[in-house]
């Protein structure tokens, strides 16, 4: 059966109208993406749902969500999260989430462990840890960061990144319509990321609350997350376990959506 | 036309080997405090030299972490400047308000220098460049609505006799009575730089400040720049008065054009070429996509992607020349922009002592008595059909 594109549906939120992809039957899956706002049309989601009744919402600021201007830091994100999973009757669905997806899944989970089935956490950011810095992500040349989040330079993405930056050693004005979307999704991640970086100083004091079965899977060559990130919370989650993936660097989602959906999949149907 | 000496303030030395952004990561070794010492020291002469010549007033800005200003602190620079004149206006372009915590630090510091000139302070309030915001690792996405509150506190600290409280989203203030307060009442004249944002513009007409065009864009940029500013101005159901309007642009005369040019040529690339790289960073959600959008037009303009002098003169990105051709170019710039207020930036980049003094002695003599009479203050500066053409 040949993997159907997901429907782009709209709920209300305190925050604001909130786009919503879905499709598939079966169990319910939340996907959390990262701060590149993948999810249409992504290989990945469309091959879940034909296990699970996939359900991915997109942030406010990313997409066509609304109520940006509403966020200010991770606790407004976990709580809208909350918001979400009311709007869509969710009670505790499993949870899959990447890198900043990741983090927010884990700020859930935390705080509201009941409301998490089984957990999916690929290569989360949320975590500080000396020694392993995250990368940056803001104000970078697209071309520079496209090889810290593909293992895979000819990766279309990548090769997009350098048209990009091409275009700006050209002092060709890009246009504004392509621009958008990664000015909106950049400034969405600064609202909670910026300060501190891409963590939430007190999460790991808090990470043995989470019940929920849990899979870190961590890409072998992800270049913004070091491997240390995942062993943390792999040690810290009760019971969790650990994945790498060879070959696959930070956004996994869109580098090796096969591999990843087989784990996601597994984990998921093989609790309880 | 009030007629204002504005100085940035640059580190004159970075090494010839040194290709890196002058802005956040520069790396602070670079740093010599012996040239510090020797500069600021003479910057500060040549402000002073401006009231001895005739200037209205002089400008300090402030910036942070960078070889482009030294002035991390610009009122410090002003409560010197409020002690070694006497009569120029100061005006401190501007304090980037979401730096200071508590914001009442700008309201007091403001006032203090009110108070030592004598009621010849000009506030400025900025947001502060998109470089600051990695420096003090602020959130840019939360800029502007930080900028907006602390100018609330600042305003009610300065008009309401305290103690007032102050409860808003970033700061809670429970005891807002600061001393001193300013002279000037009910508050100084309060100008605001911008380089063309939407909401800035829309901000500062609705409260009737001055708006100062930042410079290193084409001139065309100014132009759009300024007719929205008065396009604001009148949704708010005003005419903009050219007091209201500022142009801040580099200025260097000679005795000839020739010689202006070759005196000047290399302080300038100096100045664009290895001071600017590094300023225009944008960070997330420092600019509002409305005002980003509208802004792509003149960002190729940018003045780091100069490279010929021809196209410095084009787009009058520095006016330099004998008095003559000054004169000339002013005035017809002027009259394209509106703008009743000149901030000539005299010395740039390696531009030395000599040369800056009897630059500005030449304009003092030479240029500022005649545009005096071109465009005497409270008159119209604008001249509508070269705005249309």
């Amino acid at each position: 059966m040949s993997p159907k594109p997901l429907s782009d549906e709209r709920i209300s939120s305190a925050v604001g109208k909130i786009q919503v992809w879905r499709g598939g039957q079966g169990e319910a899956l939340v996907y959390l993406h990262s701060a590149a706002g993948e999810a249409a049309a992504t290989p990945l989601l469309e091959e879940l749902a034909d296990s699970f009744d996939v359900i991915a919402p997109m942030f406010p600021g990313f997409g066509e969500s609304e109520g940006m201007d509403e966020i200010d830091d991770i606790e407004d994100a976990a709580f809208h999260l909350l918001d979400v999973w009311d709007q869509l009757g969710l009670a505790a669905p499993a949870v899959f989430g990447t890198s900043l997806g990741g983090w927010m899944a884990a700020e859930l989970a935390t705080r509201n462990p009941e409301k998490v089935g089984s957990l999916v956490l690929v290569n989360p950011a949320g975590l500080y840890i000396e020694g392993a810095p995250v990368g940056e992500i803001f104000g970078r040349p697209p071309n520079e960061l496209a090889r810290d989040l593909f293992a895979d330079e000819s990766h279309p993405f990548v090769v997009a990144a350098d048209q990009m930056s091409e275009m700006a050693n050209l002092k060709v004005e890009p246009p504004f319509e392509l621009m958008r979307p990664m000015l909106q999704s950049l400034a969405a991640t600064a609202k909670v990321a910026w300060n501190p970086y891409l963590h939430n100083p007190k999460l790991v004091r808090r990470l043995h609350r989470v019940s929920a079965p849990t899979l870190v899977v961590h890409g072998a060559q992800d270049r913004l997350i070091p491997r240390a990130h995942a062993e943390t919370y792999a040690a810290r989650i009760p019971g969790a376990r650990l994945v790498d993936v060879p070959g696959a660097g930070h956004l996994m989602s869109l580098e090796k959506p096969a591999e990843l959906a087989g784990l996601v999949r597994e984990h998921v149907t093989a609790r309880g | 036309m009030r007629f204002f000496s504005f100085h940035l303030m640059p580190y004159p030395a970075l090494p010839p080997d040194y290709d890196g952004p002058a802005w956040i990561t520069c790396p602070n070794a670079l740093f010599d405090p012996e040239v510090g010492h020797q500069v600021y020291n003479r910057y500060l002469d040549e402000l002073i030299y401006a009231e001895e010549l005739g200037f209205d007033g002089v400008c300090v800005n402030e910036h942070h972490q960078n070889a482009y200003g030294l002035m991390p602190s610009p009122n410090l620079m002003a409560s010197i400047l409020a002690r070694q004149t006497s009569r120029v206006k100061i005006a401190v372009v501007g304090n980037a308000l979401p730096l200071y915590n508590p914001p009442t630090r700008v309201a007091e510091e403001f006032a203090m220098i009110d108070c030592i000139s004598g009621g010849r302070l000009i506030a400025g309030f900025v947001v502060g460049g998109g470089p600051e915001y990695y420096s003090f690792s602020m959130n840019p996405a939360q800029a502007r609505e930080r900028f907006y509150e602390c100018h609330d506190i600042v305003l009610e600290a300065w008009t309401s006799d305290g103690p007032t409280e102050h409860i808003g989203k970033h700061y809670k203030l429970r005891y807002l009575n600061t001393w001193p307060k300013p002279v000037q009442k009910p508050h100084p004249e309060i100008w605001i730089p911008g380089v063309g944002s939407l909401e800035t513009m829309e901000f500062v007409a609705r409260h009737h400040y001055a708006y100062m065009g930042i410079p290193y864009f084409h001139v065309n940029v100014f132009e759009r720049t300024f007719r929205m500013f008065r396009e604001a101005c009148e949704k708010e159901g005003y005419q903009a008065d050219p007091m209201q309007m500022g142009w801040l642009e580099p200025i260097y005369v000679a005795e000839s054009d020739e010689q202006a040019r070759r005196e000047y040529e290399e302080h300038f690339f100096y100045f664009v070429k290895r001071l600017l790289p590094g300023i225009n960073v944008s960070p997330p959600g420092y600019t509002t996509l409305r005002s980003y959008e509208s802004m792509l037009k003149g960002f190729n303009t940018f003045a780091i992607n100069l490279e010929t002098w021809d196209q410095v003169v084009e787009g009058q990105y520095a006016i330099v020349g004998s008095s003559d051709t000054v004169y000339e170019r002013l005035v017809e710039n002027l009259h394209r922009l509106g703008t009743g207020n000149l901030l000539g930036l005299f010395q740039l980049g390696t531009l030395p002592a000599e040369p800056t003094r009897r630059s500005l002695e030449l304009f003092a003599r030479e240029v500022m008595p005649r545009l005096r009479k071109e465009f005497p203050e409270g008159d119209k500066v604008l001249r509508e059909q070269a705005a249309v053409a």
